[in-house]
């Protein structure tokens, strides 16, 4: 099957102003992301992962290397039919409402007419923001701003969406909604590459990721086979009597060679219990 | 593999989207309200007898001729100034509010883009300039006639019926014509090569303020771009140093003298059609070449 993502040896290297040796931002990062996957780039400030997606979307040249996005060079204008992208922090074009921001990107693609007004309805629609769609993006909140990027990304129904830190600076309800989002466009078969620094909610909508570091791929896979620790197992019972906990303990004393490492109970996330407490409680 | 439909160059239905988002975000911009409103209650300001100010000789024609050049030098004010600082403003502001990456990432070719943000300027300046071009035939039409009504009845009151119809025509033709909308029709031509350039640095400038100095510093150079071309043609006495400045000058900088047509204009001069049309071409063939070393410059540039 044809990759929806393909980076072979991509290199990137930048000359800061002052400083006569290169800066090598990404050296030679290599990756393959399969249709309807959501795939999660991860790595500390600085560690190539912007450059990487810059790439991608033919923001920045390769240096070595290349990027394809569903067979076609990135490079040409004609690979981004495919594509929607969200940038880090966006900001738009203040004076614009959200509809009106929609329809000038779904415009820019080409969509015109009543077409392009029921895709404004229904992505309006898809990231909860119909009874702000008239409300200029000035008087938008953080996490409006990024639902109403989101929406623009999806404008043409891309078979791919890039995202860049989506969550950055939402709350933790703003960034519950755009998590559900990423789960929804991935449900729809939508191939999704996202990088972010919350290692929870990529651990919570990846089904693979990559870890850069100092611009190299140090670590990919399946996010399953990633996280499992081979030597260890794990088994969760509800209502469990203590005198069946006692009985496990003792089965595992006799077996001689496994060991019990830890036994309590499971927590929540603290993420879970600040949404069961606030946007999830009931009203009075 | 799988092709999209081509996205070529140049798509007109994408660069008229372009040029009408530019147009909007530059007229909801509250400075340009204020800027138009100025170059308004300035150009209205000529049905008072603002022009005898300090300056009481002047009379009749005169009144006339001094409207042209206070309305056509509001024009000038407001066009240059709109030309080089939206210009300058337009493309950092997308590159820091990362505006232009979600274009980018469309498909959206980034000649359309340039083309794109450099027609929603020329296009809020020409509807500026047309609405004043109005407003000043407005004024003009009043002033000139109110004159020639004073005129026959206390100047000419006892002149021959032809020395009064001679003075007659000689009021009406410093009123408004034909060649005074060929002088704002120049106004707009200018702004558009100042703007053309001021994008043209932009595309290698990350400053607006950098960016707006020198697009005016080449304004002000390019009304001495003729005078350096000439010292390059020059013949004996010019040094070898001075032709080489000449030459620079020359090549690099647009002629702005081109546009003295304009001050021809207000001195009562008519302006033919064939001139205007000399005009409209040079100012085309500058746009164009601004507009395609911008394209090079921006094709090329990483974000």
């Amino acid at each position: 099957m044809q990759p929806a993502v393909e980076i072979r040896d991509l290199v990137k290297e930048f000359r800061p102003a002052g400083r006569k040796q290169p800066l090598r931002a990404v050296d030679g990062v290599s990756l393959s992301i399969a249709p309807g996957e959501v795939y999660g780039l991860i790595g500390p400030n600085g560690s190539g992962k912007s450059t990487t997606m810059k790439a991608l979307l033919g923001l920045v040249q390769p240096d070595a290397g290349s990027c394809r996005i569903f067979g076609n060079d990135s490079l040409a204008v004609d690979s981004r039919q495919q594509v929607g992208f969200l940038p880090e922090n966006p900001y738009f074009y203040k004076h614009l409402s959200g509809a009106e921001t929609l329809r000038f990107y779904g415009k820019l693609c080409g969509l015109r007419g009543a077409m392009l007004e029921a895709r404004v309805k229904e992505l309006l629609e898809l990231v909860g923001l119909s009874a702000a769609g008239d409300r200029r993006l000035g008087g938008y909140s953080k996490g409006m701003l990024q639902r109403i990027g989101l929406a623009q990304a999806l404008v043409q129904e891309p078979r791919l969406v890039i995202l860049d830190e989506p969550t950055a600076g939402v709350d933790p309800i703003g960034s519950r909604q755009i998590r559900d989002l990423i789960l929804d466009l991935k449900g729809r078969g939508i191939t999704v590459f996202l990088c972010s620094h919350l290692l929870e909610q990529v651990q919570e909508v990846c089904d693979r990721v990559g870890i850069i570091f100092r611009g190299r791929m140090v670590k990919e896979g399946p996010l399953d086979e990633l996280l499992a620790l081979d030597d260890q197992s794990e088994l969760i019972l509800r209502d469990a009597s203590p005198e069946l906990l006692e009985k496990i303990r003792a089965l595992v004393a006799a077996d001689g060679r496994a060991e019990l490492l830890r036994a309590g109970r499971p927590r929540t996330t603290l993420e879970s219990l600040f949404l069961r407490e606030t946007a999830e409680r009931p009203e009075p | 593999m799988s092709r999209p439909a081509p996205n070529r160059p140049l798509d007109p239905r994408r660069i008229a989207v372009i040029v009408m988002h530019t147009f909007t975000q530059l007229a909801r911009m509250k400075v340009f309200y204020f800027l138009g409103l100025f170059a308004v209650i300035l150009l209205g300001s000529n049905l008072f007898n603002i022009q005898t100010f300090g300056r009481p000789d002047l009379e009749g024609i005169d009144v006339l001729r001094s409207i042209r050049s206070w309305s056509l030098g509001t024009m000038t004010l407001f066009s240059v100034v709109l030309a080089v600082v939206a210009t300058a403003l337009l493309l950092p502001k997308d590159v820091e509010d990362r505006t232009l990456y979600t274009i980018l990432a469309k498909p959206v070719p980034r000649l359309d883009y340039l083309v794109g943000k450099l027609g929603g300027v020329l296009l809020l300046i020409f509807v500026s300039l047309l609405a004043m071009d109005l407003l000043m035939t407005g004024v003009l039409a009043i002033r000139t006639h109110l004159l020639v009504g004073e005129q026959l009845r206390t100047v000419a009151a006892d002149w021959p019926a032809d020395e009064r119809e001679a003075l007659r025509r000689a009021i009406l033709d410093q009123g408004a014509s034909w060649s005074l909308h060929g002088a704002a029709l120049a106004v707009f031509l200018r702004a558009a090569v100042i703007a053309s350039t001021a994008m043209l640095v932009s595309t290698f400038s990350t400053s607006t303020l950098f960016t707006t100095i020198t697009g005016f510093l080449i304004y002000f150079i390019g009304n001495f771009q003729a005078d350096a071309r000439a010292m390059y043609l020059g013949g004996a006495g010019t040094g070898p140093l001075e032709k080489a400045a000449g030459l620079a000058v020359a090549l690099v900088f647009p002629d702005f003298q081109l546009f003295n047509v304009i001050d021809a204009v207000i001195e009562g001069s008519t302006l033919p059609p064939a001139a205007l049309g000399m005009l409209a071409g040079l100012s085309a063939f500058y746009v164009v070449l601004h507009l395609f070393v911008s394209w090079l410059v921006f094709a090329k540039k990483e974000f």
